[in-house]
């Protein structure tokens, strides 16, 4: 006790110190054990000689143990197992004792590692005999332990210490003289034995830390450290543990606010007890909270720490992104957007995403801050990365009312400002001394600070602000963008030539990117949509040369479809202001049509682009309409229901629109009543202008009505009814949705998914005599009434009638066989027996004849 | 008995019997069967070493547990309860009567014995005849050297005896009914040696009146030949010691003794159950009774006995007039039933066929056996396309229509199975659709499952038009689509293009249309053919194929067959619109598509056939177009659309139609002739 009551002094020598805050050093001190860990990560030159050095020691006891100490680890093992069994009857009995001894709540590290020590020489007193070196490497190790910990103290170049500390132990521990390689092994294998319970042990020291910690944080803030100690044990089971126990205890204790450096003069200004305890606390918790993060992100390098690193980081950046090292955490999880592994991927995905939605939780500015990471992140790869990395960006928001509410704010303001200022001016226009103009002055001034304050607590931005960061998330989400678009189209010139094995595989980032685009077109700044019509332009493949088809294109149908969608989405949100040609994507939606494979290509994408381009559109040219028309009802001729019914909707729709159309429905004389420019219609023309549509009849119709699928054939029926209507009548209409929404509904996902439909009982129609054949054909039927020939049949049973009586005559005859012959044996016994009884009879007659002799 | 009988004769055909294995394996290969236990007693040790063979020669049975998982509860439920019901009541002995004569002709008898025997089988048996002879000289002269020792053996012997006559009891209490039976018989007075005068005369005495009392005699001999060979040390064994006799009494008797039972009883040849039911209770039926009931119970013994395809498919062929008779006894009809499935999955096809006709016999004439055979056929249609290989799948197809067949007996009836079978399959489909998992995946991408909804297809293309069968059009359907959707990529192309023949069956049957081109454009644009030259041609049959092997991913034979397919469904495709109206836009993008493909291609094989595919198409495109540009109807005139080129279209004379009947002409043993 007397021991703890001088620790509890020391601590409190400690608090009484002004607390020695290390704010400026934060970033620095990350990079430097950064520096570190890349520095033991690529200049592999450093460590291998280590490493193999090590390995080649660690082989040679494994073989002693093979070769000669097998008595000798054998009777370890036996050791081990009779402590087990011992020890599990004894255990709970201690584990009584120890929790009399030392109340939970209060575990300073002295004595923690006084106890840790105390174990140890129990132990080494009862193995006594195995060699004292151990206790030597022990010491040993706890040296480094205590180093650890003086160094943490000291705060400052704790990591690099401990780590050269770590080093100088292997190297101690290789070093060691070839004739103690023996007891070494008698050593490691002793280490292993003892490795089971240090593993209990320990877990049950951290989940008592992690008790205290989360009952009362103020005052067991210090078991941190000694969490933070366990975290760095040698068993990896351990510091799974250790870390994941700390996420828990951090997720916890990290308050709401930043923790912010203290000024020399803030320093210097003497302070109340209490507030010297929560500065000592804040010190306490962003140092661990450093240490903590130093060892995630050294563990995130080695595999087999891998996923649980990164899921801690993820959630700390869940639940704490306004605190401090947040810009850490970033870089690691946005690094990790594009890993490999799809759980590590997902897990990532979903934090940033969360970052982005819960704006509120840190004032926008770790948005900013992770999309600037991920567009570097981009560049830094080229962009060959996983989709998810971009997609993250859909869930960002922009708050489009900012600036007006501003404007509006600004409108208003003035007069309110004016009122206002009509009252404070009336007391204003009295005339004042300077005594109450400094006085008014200094007052302002203490409201503008206290303004300043309310808003630093209360996370609100003002508007300003708010947009500035928004911009600035703007430009780089869009820099992206234009990144990966300038990419693709570089890699689709160049690749044509390299190599032309993966379409649309070397583009991973396209699909998303265009998918962004289409979403935050509304925000794209005016001046870059020329360029970027043209550069979408180029994208989706469309060439001057009308003559030859872009097969060797490198996109695949689905992203260039895609961008027509982009192109036509930024014109329309730009209130159509643009003044562009916007002919040359219509001449592409025309010809990608006959591209799109419903298995390889996203139906969706193409009921999208029907509906953007032609659904949507407001009046078209009268001959690109009929040439729509008439290509899309060929369309729905050869594809699916799903894709038909977008087709046709679409198809509805430009009927209506363009009344004139409706001379394609029917068979005047000579086809089309229209003349035009072409007189017959040519469908695989590649130029709507010149496919002639307008002369021909959309005899599709009527083919699709006895379409399979009863919508599809419902709606060309439909279609059809216009015909009979003027030119100003709209038929009834029957689906009200756009080509997007019925592609849906008819698509097989949505048909599999809903409820089976109950078959409804048959109703005959007639019926059939029974008798009559249906599938078979007579001619198979025939074969069966041809008798087989009779001696055929003859031969044939009478060889089965004679295998049969083969088979009996062969059983009888062995079954013979064998009785005679072991009757015959049975000779030798009955000769036996025989003898027997002879020797008995003349035994007997000797033993008559003794008798009467 | 029977298990015991069972193992015993396996050994013994593994030692002794290999030229008569040999021969076996020559002319039988034919499914594993269950057995019931009395069709296992009767079955003999024949089937016993059949048994053997089969483990070791059907591929079908390595794989058969690994396989059967795989059935997933596509089955129907089967109850076998209502068997044996009354096996037990006799078995089929008549009482005879003694007035008859029995003739000894031991001429013949020599000369007949042995003429045929099977050699291997022979010479042992000599070398065994041999070996005895000199056995028991050895112990003759033991005997006589010491007289006492005969004594000794005697005692041992009955010794013996005693304890193997226990050993049996124990083993077989739960067989002794057929022990009893074997007692029965062996005390029977009808031992007496059959000779062919024998039967010739009375052959001839029944022919000349069925109701003479040699008929008896003849039935008992008939029994006691199907039974031949069960039971090797009884008396039976001795009563026929030709094989002409044998074969006399067989052939007089299957031949012969419909005639005489419906003369006996007075009925002509379309009675029915209910008729027969009638008979049942009247005077007539009861002198008759037991011959009939003998007569049926034989002829089963004799077709589980027999191993040649085609007597089997004899005797089934001169059974099947009297199924009616089968009707009065249900227990003995179960047992028929039971052994024609085992026949009608066998491999062999005119074997397969008169056993599949009793079947449906059977089905049609005795209405409460249509159920079990409902079941039990679609059960074993499953079991049977369990695996698929080159050599089965056209009696795989056999067997689909044969099971259409016998669905269609009552549709109504089917149509609810029919029913119950989709929406399992649907079923099995949304589970793998929504989870995607392999396991589930794996249900869909196997034989069980496609042959059934080929099945039901084939049930829908039989049916469509006598019945308003749209429910299950629609979910069929739906399956096939949803199956097609799926598996997308090239290595399902094989299965894709089975479901897309399903469509084109569909489509034809029902008048609707379906847009098949959108699923065929994937063997269209097959492009990546591997460089390197083959150095053996790998043969690709489609037909038992689901999925490609991937090393042949990529080979010139797989896309030659993928194209050829291809091409010939699309001919289906179009050929059955090739009068319609609007012909030449169904054409326009597979013609595109095609015009692309016959540039590109690199296989010189192909071109021929794309190119005629071309023409023949562009040719008919412009027929109809030169036929519609005269027409004055509207495409909303349906009436008018319907009727345009009607009489070209009954009378088949375009082009086109010719050309689609020669294309399939030659995919003719690759595909199956649609229709």
């Amino acid at each position: 006790m007397g021991k703890r009551s001088g620790s509890s002094r020391k601590d409190k020598n400690k608090v009484i110190l002004p607390p020695e805050l290390p704010p400026e050093i934060h970033d620095d001190e990350v990079d430097v054990s950064e520096e570190d860990i890349e520095f033991y990560a690529t200049d592999s030159s450093n460590v291998t000689p280590f490493r193999h050095f090590d390995k080649k020691s660690i082989d040679r006891y494994v073989g002693r143990v093979a070769g000669r100490d097998e008595g000798e680890v054998e009777r370890l093992y036996e050791e081990r197992q009779k402590r087990k069994a011992t020890e599990s009857s004894g255990r709970p009995r201690e584990d009584d004792d120890y929790l009399e001894v030392d109340p939970v709540d209060a575990l300073p590290t002295k004595t923690l590692q006084g106890e840790l020590v105390y174990n140890r020489a129990k132990k080494a007193r009862s193995e006594d005999n195995s060699g004292s070196v151990k206790t030597k490497a022990q010491e040993n190790g706890a040296n480094a332990k205590t180093n650890t910990k003086k160094d943490e103290s000291k705060g400052k170049s704790k990591n690099k210490k401990g780590d050269d500390n770590k080093v100088k132990n292997i190297q101690s521990q290789t070093e060691v003289p070839k004739g103690q390689l023996h007891s070494n092994v008698l050593e490691e294998v002793k280490e292993e034995l003892s490795a089971e319970e240090l593993f209990e042990k320990k877990k049950a020291q951290l989940a008592e830390l992690g008790m205290s910690m989360l009952e009362d944080p103020e005052s067991n803030i210090r078991s941190l450290n000694d969490m933070l100690s366990i975290s760095n044990d040698r068993d990896q089971k351990v510091v799974k543990l250790g870390v994941m126990s700390l996420l828990a205890v951090f997720k916890d204790v990290i308050p709401s606010y930043r923790i912010r450096q203290l000024t020399e003069k803030e320093l210097a200004v003497e302070v109340s007890k209490e507030v010297k305890k929560t500065r000592y606390y804040e010190y306490t918790l962003i140092r661990c909270y450093k240490a903590y993060l130093q060892k995630l992100i050294s563990l995130e390098k080695q595999p087999y720490f891998y996923t649980v690193a990164v899921r801690c980081m993820c959630a700390l950046l869940d639940t704490a992104p306004h605190f401090n090292f947040r810009e850490s955490l970033l870089a690691s999880v946005v690094k990790n957007l594009s890993s490999s592994d799809d759980v590590v991927r997902k897990m990532c995905c979903e934090a940033i995403r969360s970052l982005f939605i819960n704006e509120g939780k840190h004032r926008g500015e770790a948005t900013i801050e992770a999309v600037r990471l991920i567009a570097d992140h981009v560049k830094l790869n080229d962009c060959q990365l996983h989709p998810d990395s971009i997609e993250v960006f859909l869930s960002l928001r922009f708050d489009e009312d900012i600036g007006k509410d501003e404007i509006q704010e600004e409108k208003v303001k003035p007069k309110r400002n004016k009122r206002w200022q009509k009252n404070q001016e009336v007391p204003k226009q009295l005339p004042v001394n300077d005594k109450k103009k400094t006085r008014q002055e200094l007052i302002s001034k203490a409201r503008k600070e206290v303004d300043a304050d309310l808003r630093a607590v209360s996370f609100t931005l003002d508007p300003k602000e708010r947009k500035g960061i928004q911009k600035e998330t703007l430009s780089a989400l869009f820099e992206t963008y234009f990144r990966i678009l300038k990419h693709s189209m570089a890699a689709s010139n160049s690749r044509t030539k390299v190599n032309n094995v993966s379409p649309g595989g070397s583009h991973p980032l396209l699909t998303p990117c265009l998918e962004g685009l289409g979403k935050f077109s509304h925000l794209i700044d005016l001046d870059f949509m020329g360029e970027l019509i043209s550069c979408l332009k180029k994208l989706s493949g469309y060439s001057d040369r009308q003559d030859e088809i872009p097969n060797d294109n490198a996109l695949s149908v689905s992203e260039r479809l895609q961008c027509c969608i982009v192109v036509f989405k930024v014109w329309r949100s730009n209130l159509e202001a643009l003044n562009v040609d916007l002919q040359d994507f219509f001449v592409q939606l025309y010809n990608l049509i006959l591209e799109y494979r419903p298995d390889r290509d996203h139906g969706e994408v193409l009921a999208d682009a029907l509906k953007t381009l032609l659904w949507e559109g407001r009046q078209h040219d009268m001959l690109r309409a009929a040439a729509f028309i008439k290509r899309l009802a060929t369309f729905a001729l050869s594809f699916g229901s799903a894709e038909a019914i977008a087709a046709l909707v679409t198809l509805k729709h430009l009927l209506q629109k363009n009344s004139k159309c409706r001379n394609m429905l029917e068979n005047d004389s000579g086809g089309g009543s229209l003349s035009c420019l072409v007189a017959k219609y040519n469908p695989e023309a590649t130029d709507p202008y010149l496919s002639g549509a307008l002369a021909s009849v959309l005899w599709e119709l009527s083919l699709l009505e006895k379409h399979y699928d009863i919508s599809v054939s419902s709606m060309a029926s439909n279609i059809l009814s216009m015909a009979n209507l003027n030119p100003t009548q709209n038929p009834v209409p029957i689906l009200n949705v756009n080509p997007l929404e019925a592609y849906r509904d008819l698509s097989l996902e949505r048909e599999l998914s809903k409820p089976a439909s109950k078959a409804l009982p048959l109703n005959l129609k007639r019926k059939r005599r029974a008798k009559e054949f249906v599938a078979l054909s007579p001619d198979v039927l025939q074969k069966a009434d041809c008798s087989v020939d009779k001696d055929e049949l003859e031969e044939k049973l009478q060889s089965h009638f004679s295998v049969l009586r083969g088979i009996s005559e062969n059983e009888r005859l062995r079954a013979e066989l064998n009785h005679t012959l072991s009757s015959i044996n049975m000779y030798k016994e009955y000769k036996k027996q025989k003898r027997k009884n002879m020797k008995v009879k003349t035994g007997r007659k000797k033993n008559s004849k003794a008798l009467a002799v | 008995m029977a298990k015991k009988l069972g193992k015993k004769a396996r050994k013994f055909a593994r030692k002794n019997l290999q030229s008569a294995a040999k021969r076996n394996r020559k002319i039988r290969n034919q499914f594993k069967h269950r057995r019931g236990p009395r069709g296992g007693g009767s079955a003999g040790r024949e089937d016993g070493d059949e048994h053997v063979l089969q483990r070791v020669l059907d591929p079908t049975m390595v794989t058969d547990d690994a396989a059967a998982t795989l059935i997933h509860g596509l089955e129907f439920p089967e109850d076998d309860a209502e068997l044996d019901a009354d096996l037990s009541d006799s078995d089929g002995y008549l009482s005879e009567d003694p007035g008859c004569p029995y003739y000894s002709d031991s001429e013949d008898e020599k000369a007949a014995k042995d003429c045929i025997m099977e050699e291997g089988l022979d010479r042992q048996n000599d070398d065994m005849n041999r070996d005895i002879k000199k056995q028991k000289k050895k112990l003759k002269k033991l005997l006589d050297k010491d007289p006492e020792f005969a004594n000794f053996l005697e005692k041992w012997q009955s010794e013996l005896e005693s304890s193997r006559s226990k050993g049996d009891s124990d083993e077989e209490g739960m067989d002794s009914m057929d022990d009893d039976d074997d007692s029965n018989d062996g005390n029977l007075p009808n031992a007496k040696v059959l000779t062919r005068k024998t039967i010739s005369e009375w052959c001839q005495l029944v022919s000349k009146e069925p109701k003479a009392p040699a008929l008896r005699n003849l039935l008992n001999a008939f029994r006691d030949a199907c039974r031949y060979g069960v039971h090797s040390d009884g008396p039976l064994m001795q009563r026929f010691q030709s094989a002409r006799v044998f074969y006399q009494i067989i052939m007089f008797v299957l031949s012969e003794s419909d005639n005489i039972f419906r003369a006996l009883l007075e009925i002509q040849d379309d009675v029915n159950k209910g008729k027969i039911m009638n008979l049942r209770n009247s005077k007539k039926w009861l002198t008759v009774d037991s011959l009939i009931k003998s007569y049926l119970s034989s002829s089963l013994d004799l077709l589980s006995q027999l191993t040649d395809n085609k007597i089997l498919a004899f005797v089934l062929t001169r059974l099947r007039v009297s199924v009616v008779l089968f009707s009065a006894y249900p227990s003995t009809s179960s047992r028929l039933v039971k052994i024609l499935f085992r026949l009608w999955a066998s491999g062999d096809r005119s074997l397969s066929l008169s056993a599949f006709l009793m079947i449906r016999e059977v089905a049609s004439l005795l209405p409460d056996c249509l159920d079990h055979c409902l079941t039990k056929s679609y059960n074993t249609y499953l079991a049977s396309t369990n695996l698929v290989n080159d050599r089965n799948t056209k009696h795989i197809y056999f067997l689909m229509d044969c099971l259409v067949e016998l669905y269609s007996l009552d549709v109504q009836k089917s149509y609810e199975r029919a029913i119950i079978s989709v929406e399992q399959l649907n079923a099995i489909l949304r589970q793998a659709s929504k989870t995607k998992e392999k396991e589930d995946l794996r249900k869909i991408d196997n034989w069980q499952y496609i042959s059934c909804v080929n099945l039901w297809v084939r049930f829908l293309c039989c049916h469509y038009k006598d019945y308003n069968l749209h429910p299950l059009f629609s979910q069929v359907l739906q399956v096939i689509r949803g199956v097609a959707h799926l598996f997308p990529g090239t290595r399902y192309l094989p299965l894709r293009l089975k479901l897309v023949q399903m469509l084109n069956e569909l489509s034809t049957c029902s008048q609707m249309f379906y847009p098949i081109p959108s699923l065929l454009f994937d063997c269209l644009e097959l492009r990546e053919v591997s460089q390197k030259e083959q150095t053996q041609r790998t043969k690709i049959n489609f037909s038992s194929l689901l999925k490609v092997p991937k090393n042949l991913l990529k080979s010139r034979d797989f896309q030659e067959e993928c194209i050829l397919s291809a091409i010939q469904i699309l001919s289906a495709h179009f050929a059955q619109w090739s009068y319609h109206v609007s012909f030449p836009e169904v054409a326009t993008i597979p013609l595109v598509l095609l015009k692309r493909l016959h540039e590109q291609t690199t296989v010189e094989s192909l071109r021929r056939p794309i190119k005629r595919l071309i023409d023949q198409v562009t040719e008919n495109k412009d027929f109809i177009e030169r036929k519609r540009e005269v027409v004055s109807f509207s495409p909303n005139d349906k009436a008018s659309v319907d009727s345009f080129l009607q009489e070209e279209k009954v009378s088949r004379t375009a082009s086109f139609t010719r050309f689609y009947a020669s294309v399939a002409e030659n995919r003719q043993p690759k595909w199956r002739k649609t229709l």
